[in-house]
């Protein structure tokens, strides 16, 4: 079961159109139950872990004893048996055998112990997994109760020019024009920089007497005339 | 680190981006945070948050402002147009359409300034996309 789909029954059944909440309220409660159950068995199996793993620990220490053990009497044999001691060894022998068969035991224990931890390994991870699943949609749930309410909630500042006819064509021209007015502004401010720059570099260059001057051309003319009447 | 809504308001009401773009983030009574963009002040973003995200929800216009033989036209030319604004996607809540994103609720304000400012413009390019469908 899918919480999108319990969601896309409720829209379908027109729930949502009422402002009802979208999602059945057992099924809400259903998730968290669920949660808290396996949060439980974790726990549990938690402790389950703890106390295996002590007696895990412990067999390992007593069958890595006994090889010890097996290791020790297995070359006093062999030392019997070299120093021609026959029964001597063969008791040794009947030891050895003792030794193994514990050690057989406690090593088929170990491994049902293993087995055991893998187990509660694995309820662990299948229980972790249905938490996140659950929360995963609880917060589905949740996002679609705070997009609602996110959607349906308008100030008294914004709400004045709701559902009047071409709203949002009007809005719009006047998100517009504010942009346009806004460039428009900025190239103003542009253009009057340059101009401010120019300005200033025309005054550097008269100041350093290049560029033509108003007063030197009517000299010239003057020269000019002058020049005229002599030859007139 | 997560941000609140209290705590992020405060901080939009005093910031102005690179592109010029400042805030007006007001927080309403059902806790929702209606923030103003001053590069579109006409749709506001709606914010809220779960236990794991910050929603951005703008409300565009309801189904009843649509052309009336027009919806379903709309709907599937919102759909062609959701790839082109990957940050934001379109919705339908009960009868009105929305434009919204999520982030995680460890966003950066940073990230989270630049987001709203994305929305707020895409809210207008979307408009001026499908504005001759609305009546």
């Amino acid at each position: 079961m899918s919480i999108l789909k319990d969601i896309f029954t409720a829209i379908r059944g027109g729930a949502s159109e009422a402002g009802e909440a979208i999602v059945d309220a057992n099924a809400i409660r259903i998730l968290e139950q669920e949660i808290r159950e396996a949060e439980n068995a974790i726990a549990k199996a938690k402790q389950s872990l703890t106390r295996l793993k002590g007696s895990e620990i412990k067999l390992k220490r007593e069958i890595n004893s006994l090889n010890t053990d097996y290791d020790d009497y297995e070359a006093k044999a062999i030392e019997a048996l070299n120093a021609g001691q026959e029964s001597l060894a063969e008791e040794v022998a009947e030891r050895l055998e003792e030794i193994a068969n514990e050690r057989d035991e406690k090593t088929a224990e170990h491994k049902t112990l293993e087995g055991e931890v893998n187990a509660i390994n694995k309820l662990v991870r299948s229980r972790e997994k249905i938490i996140q699943k659950n929360k995963r949609d609880l917060e589905k749930v949740k996002t679609i109760k705070e997009v609602q309410k996110a959607t349906t909630s308008i100030s008294d500042n914004v709400a004045a020019t709701s559902s009047s006819q071409h709203r949002v064509s009007k809005a719009l021209d006047r998100v517009k024009a504010k942009q346009q007015n806004w460039r428009d502004n900025m190239e103003a401010g542009e253009w009057m920089e340059t101009q401010e720059q120019g300005d200033d570099l025309d005054a550097r260059l008269k100041q350093s007497g290049i560029g033509g001057s108003a007063g030197s051309k009517k000299s010239a003319i003057l020269e000019k005339l002058k020049a005229k009447q002599k030859t007139g | 680190m997560s941000i609140t809504l209290e705590e992020l308001a405060f901080r939009l009401n005093d910031h102005i981006t690179d592109e010029g773009t400042s805030f007006d983030a007001l927080l309403l009574d059902n806790g929702v945070l209606e923030v103003v963009c001053s590069n579109n002040d006409e749709f506001p973003i709606h914010l809220a948050l779960t236990e794991t995200q910050l929603l951005a929800v703008t409300p565009l216009f309801s189904v009843n402002e649509v052309m009336p033989n027009e919806v379903d036209n709309l709907n599937k030319v919102l759909l062609q147009l959701a790839p082109a604004v990957p940050l934001s996607a379109f919705g339908l809540q009960d009868d009105t359409y929305i434009l919204f994103g999520a982030m995680a609720l460890a966003t950066s304000f940073e990230t989270i300034v630049h987001e709203l400012e994305v929305q707020a413009e895409n809210t207008i390019d979307v408009l001026d996309a499908i504005q001759s469908l609305l009546a």
